[in-house]
């Protein structure tokens, strides 16, 4: 007596996905699929494209990090056009990332995993959502949403504009930072500070009301994928790629223009995007995590002094390498408190208010360049071939989540086990929830 | 009384949405007005909770994002019937978007491109197994079914979703932007524009005060309405039309090529110049509006 | 469909009313033949041909468009033509993006006493499409 549960469209992520799950008898789970329902081919519509263009195309991948997106992309072009921009325009370019971690990992924690969390598995799904939070604790719903805004404004100062950035052009940055601005700016990333630290605090008692879930519920092994500067945890510019195998041995630390020989793609014929895998161990062996959690498995520490403190914290409580997915919340509160530090130090650093943010010479070269940065959701590649007169003639992309396809299914798989076979709701240390419906 | 919303993304990068969300302390005013009935990336509401709503039952549906396959025409459609009124929430929803151009390509040539030819593809297989089936081309929303407003943006600002919503709320929508950017664009103009030079936008480093179009930079303020407080120019970078064409223009494109020629000087930039200096015609012009085009899509077939 | 009627290649004429509409005029007084498949349409300059018609007799069906105007240095408004040209070659480009022949757009310098060109061009025009075949945006076609 088969049935089957369809949940459809997954909710409180960016994305279309559709989560099929088979159980057999005695809800055996015989499968469980994670569908993406559809792709927009930018594989292909960036063929043609003026090069500078593809930079301020390629950010409509994702309205929620376009930034992301758009350093890749200027990162890709430059290496392609062999164009080394002024120090100042690589410092504003990270600056305008870190600001959008902050907004990003903010948003995140707040409206897309707190609601599980602060009011509990068992909540009715229609209260399960961050307007009820708001309403239930409206002082963390302000903070939550003045932190974002620090966050979207600077990604505003930099970026010409929050969503959709335009300001990165091949040779440098279309616009540079006035006194007057860092100074506002270093006011803001103060108060960031501030609300960060409440943040923190709110993550510790969430992860604490909840250790029980966290170290049981969809935990796996797999492989964890993240860019190290010498193996210090880093989101953009100098680094390679660093991978980890399941036993958290650092099995590959390569160039970016090498990625090709270490990740691959394979098509699961139930979903338009694909299931990436780290090359060398073969799929499905080698199917891997992005983002967060698997960046912290991949460092040896952080950047910045609190952030670093964080970590330790963490190691502490879940070990390196963390399996646990629900882990992933807590790591990207971590990596906020860093995006936060480092930004300050990003203003504070005199380049920042350079003038001297464009090459005023730049010519298009036959060539092609991989660009790497670290989206707030995993490794992000752009990968663009130019002609001479530079015009894109190829693109191939992976992108943040599509790292993390073939690990969701997996985690679904385990935990539909969990909870079907196991009955595992009736065994987990529940907390009471901290808004009540 | 809250407000019934459903709030759907068809093929989208969540951009609009987010630019709602970027109105920051303003949504403390006017999310407890909203009954969200649907929401996929902030919400748990399902398709068979959208689909057995009563019809007509929800007071505002927006939309946000473009028909890239049979499903998402479905969900536009379900929406329609759900709500009294229907907004077009952001460029790809009422003119197609940037997704438009792959309007350029036949769907064989992507799904080849994507799942057969990708350098990172371990083996070439296209998905065929319970996947909406793709469109051939992308269309506008609005020639899939009828919408009461539409606010074009690639995002619409979040003032003009701010400004949309409330006067929704309030029961007077607020006038619709009616000028082009060059209206709102703060940069100095001469009183006759004549194009001596053409850039790219990468060459030199243009005068911050100036007329990005004068200087030789091609912005498509000309034939783009108003709307978005003119950022990209105020931010150093030309216009490239998110906003859609002005009142009274058929096809974007199309007149942005008239402009163009008009304002180049014939002497300096010769017409196989330009079209050499212009290099992608088809994305400069159409960066946005591909689909809502008078010739909307390629007539090639794969090749 | 008959055979005859399959054969026709339809396209549109746009002649500016100085120099090649007058043209058009000559060749008719002159009683030149010229090719049956034109619609003519009259503007005052080349550069009042709006790009969004072109594109518009493209989508409704013509196999070509042919634009005729003054030569270089005889426009009755100075500098329309050089604005046409300009427009017109975008205008190829983009319908080559398209998957358009760009060849099914044409350009030429026609004088008012130029009646025997413009049949030779309009005849030239007319087999060049025959060539290639129904425009591909002809929803009747074989």
């Amino acid at each position: 007596m088969s049935k089957e549960i369809v949940i459809e469209p997954a909710t409180r992520l960016e994305g279309h996905g559709k989560i099929v799950i088979k159980l057999g008898k005695n809800n055996r789970v015989e499968e469980a699929h994670f569908g993406v329902v559809v792709t927009r081919f930018f594989e292909k519509f960036l063929e043609g494209r003026l090069m500078e263009r593809v930079v301020r195309i390629a950010p409509r991948i994702c309205g929620i990090c376009p930034e992301a997106h758009h350093l890749a992309a200027i990162s890709a072009v430059e290496v392609a056009w062999d164009v080394t921009p002024p120090l100042p325009a690589l410092k504003l370019r990270e600056l305008l990332l870190q600001a959008k971690y902050i907004s990003s990992h903010a948003l995140h924690f707040y409206a897309l995993a707190a609601p599980d969390f602060l009011l509990g598995p068992l909540a009715e799904p229609k209260y399960r959502n961050v307007v009820t939070v708001i309403k239930n604790l409206p002082d963390a719903g302000k903070k939550a949403i003045e932190l974002m805004k620090i966050g979207q404004e600077l990604c505003f100062l930099i970026g010409g504009r929050a969503i959709h950035p335009v300001t990165s052009i091949p040779g440098g940055q279309s616009k540079s930072m006035t006194e007057e601005e860092r100074d506002e700016q270093l006011k803001r990333i103060d108060r960031a500070l501030e609300l960060t630290t409440f943040t923190v605090d709110l993550a510790k008692k969430v992860v604490t009301d909840y250790l029980d879930v966290i170290t049981k519920l969809g935990v796996f092994d797999s492989y964890y994928v993240g860019l190290a500067n010498e193996g210090t945890h880093t989101i953009f510019g100098k680094a390679t790629v660093r991978v980890m195998s399941p036993d958290g041995k650092i099995v590959a630390d390569f160039p970016k223009k090498d990625y090709l020989e270490y990740i691959a793609e394979h098509v699961a014929p139930y979903s338009y995007a694909t299931h990436i895998f780290y090359k060398p161990a073969g799929y499905p062996d080698g199917i891997w995590r992005a983002g967060p959690l698997p960046r912290l498995n991949v460092v040896d520490k952080m950047e910045t002094p609190l952030a670093q403190e964080a970590l330790k914290e963490y190691r502490d409580a879940v070990g390196r390498p963390c399996n646990a997915t629900l882990a992933y919340n807590w790591a990207r509160i971590v990596e906020l408190v860093e995006a936060v530090e480092k930004a300050k130090i990003l203003l504070e650093d005199p380049d920042i208010v350079s003038t001297d943010v464009k090459l005023a010479d730049v010519e298009p070269k036959q060539g092609n360049g991989v660009g790497i940065v670290e989206a707030p959701r995993g490794t992000l590649i752009h990968h663009y071939w130019s002609d001479d007169k530079g015009i894109c003639t190829k693109a191939n992309l992976i992108v943040a989540t599509n790292h993390n396809i073939a690990t969701v299914e997996k985690s679904i798989l385990v935990t539909a086990k969990q909870v079907f076979e196991d009955k595992i709701l009736e065994k987990l240390k529940l907390p009471k929830p901290m808004i009540k419906t | 009384m809250p407000v019934k919303v459903a709030m759907v993304s068809l093929a989208s990068c969540w951009g609009c949405y987010q630019s709602l969300l970027d109105n920051h302390e303003a949504l403390l005013d006017i999310l407890p007005e909203l009954d969200i009935l649907f929401w996929h990336v902030v919400t748990d509401f399902k398709y068979k909770d959208l689909e057995g709503y009563k019809d007509g039952s929800i007071d505002v549906g927006i939309v946000e994002g473009v028909c890239r396959t049979e499903e998402d025409v479905h969900i536009l459609k379900t929406l329609r019937k759900k709500c009294k009124t229907l907004i077009s929430l952001g460029s790809c929803s009422t003119y197609g978007g940037i997704y438009g151009l792959l309007n350029l390509s036949t769907m064989d040539e992507a799904l080849k491109r994507k799942f057969t030819e990708a350098e990172s593809l371990e083996e070439p297989s296209i998905p065929d197994e319970d996947v909406p089936k793709m469109l051939d081309f992308l269309i506008p929303n609005r020639k899939i079914v009828n919408f009461e407003i539409f606010l074009p943006g690639c995002p619409v600002t979040s003032q003009n979703i701010k400004d949309a919503l409330v006067g929704l709320l309030k029961g007077e929508l607020p006038p619709p932007p009616n000028r082009t950017l060059c209206d709102e664009c703060p940069r100095e103009k001469s009183e006759v524009i004549t194009i001596k030079q053409l850039k790219r936008d990468y060459e030199g480093i243009p005068d911050p005060k100036k007329c990005l179009l004068e200087q030789g930079y091609i912005c498509m303020g000309p034939a783009t309405r108003e709307g978005c407080g003119a950022l990209c120019t105020k931010a150093g970078m030309p216009c490239r039309g998110c906003y859609g064409p002005g009142p009274n223009v058929i096809d974007q494109g199309a007149k942005m090529i008239s402009a163009l020629g008009s304002i180049v000087d014939y002497e300096a930039i010769s017409p196989e110049e330009l079209v050499e200096k212009v290099g992608d015609v088809a994305g400069t012009f159409y960066n946005f509006f591909l689909p809502s085009g008078i010739v909307s899509k390629t007539v090639r077939k794969a090749k | 469909m008959s055979a005859s009627s399959a054969m026709l290649r339809r396209f549109v004429y746009t002649a500016q009313n100085w120099c090649s509409y007058a043209g058009a005029d000559m060749a008719g007084t002159s009683r030149m033949q010229y090719p049956p498949n034109a619609r003519f349409i009259r503007v005052m300059c080349s550069s009042r041909v709006d790009p969004q018609f072109v594109l518009k007799a493209f989508e409704l069906g013509a196999d070509g468009v042919l634009i005729a105007g003054c030569h270089h240095g005889d426009c009755h408004y100075v500098t329309g033509n050089y604005r046409a040209e300009e427009r017109i070659r975008l205008l190829e480009k983009l319908i080559e993006q398209l998957g358009i022949e760009p060849e099914r757009l044409r350009l030429e310098w026609i004088s008012a006493s130029e009646g025997n060109v413009l049949v030779e061009v309009m005849n030239d025009f007319v087999k060049k499409l025959k060539e290639l075949g129904p425009s591909p945006l002809r929803k009747d076609k074989e």
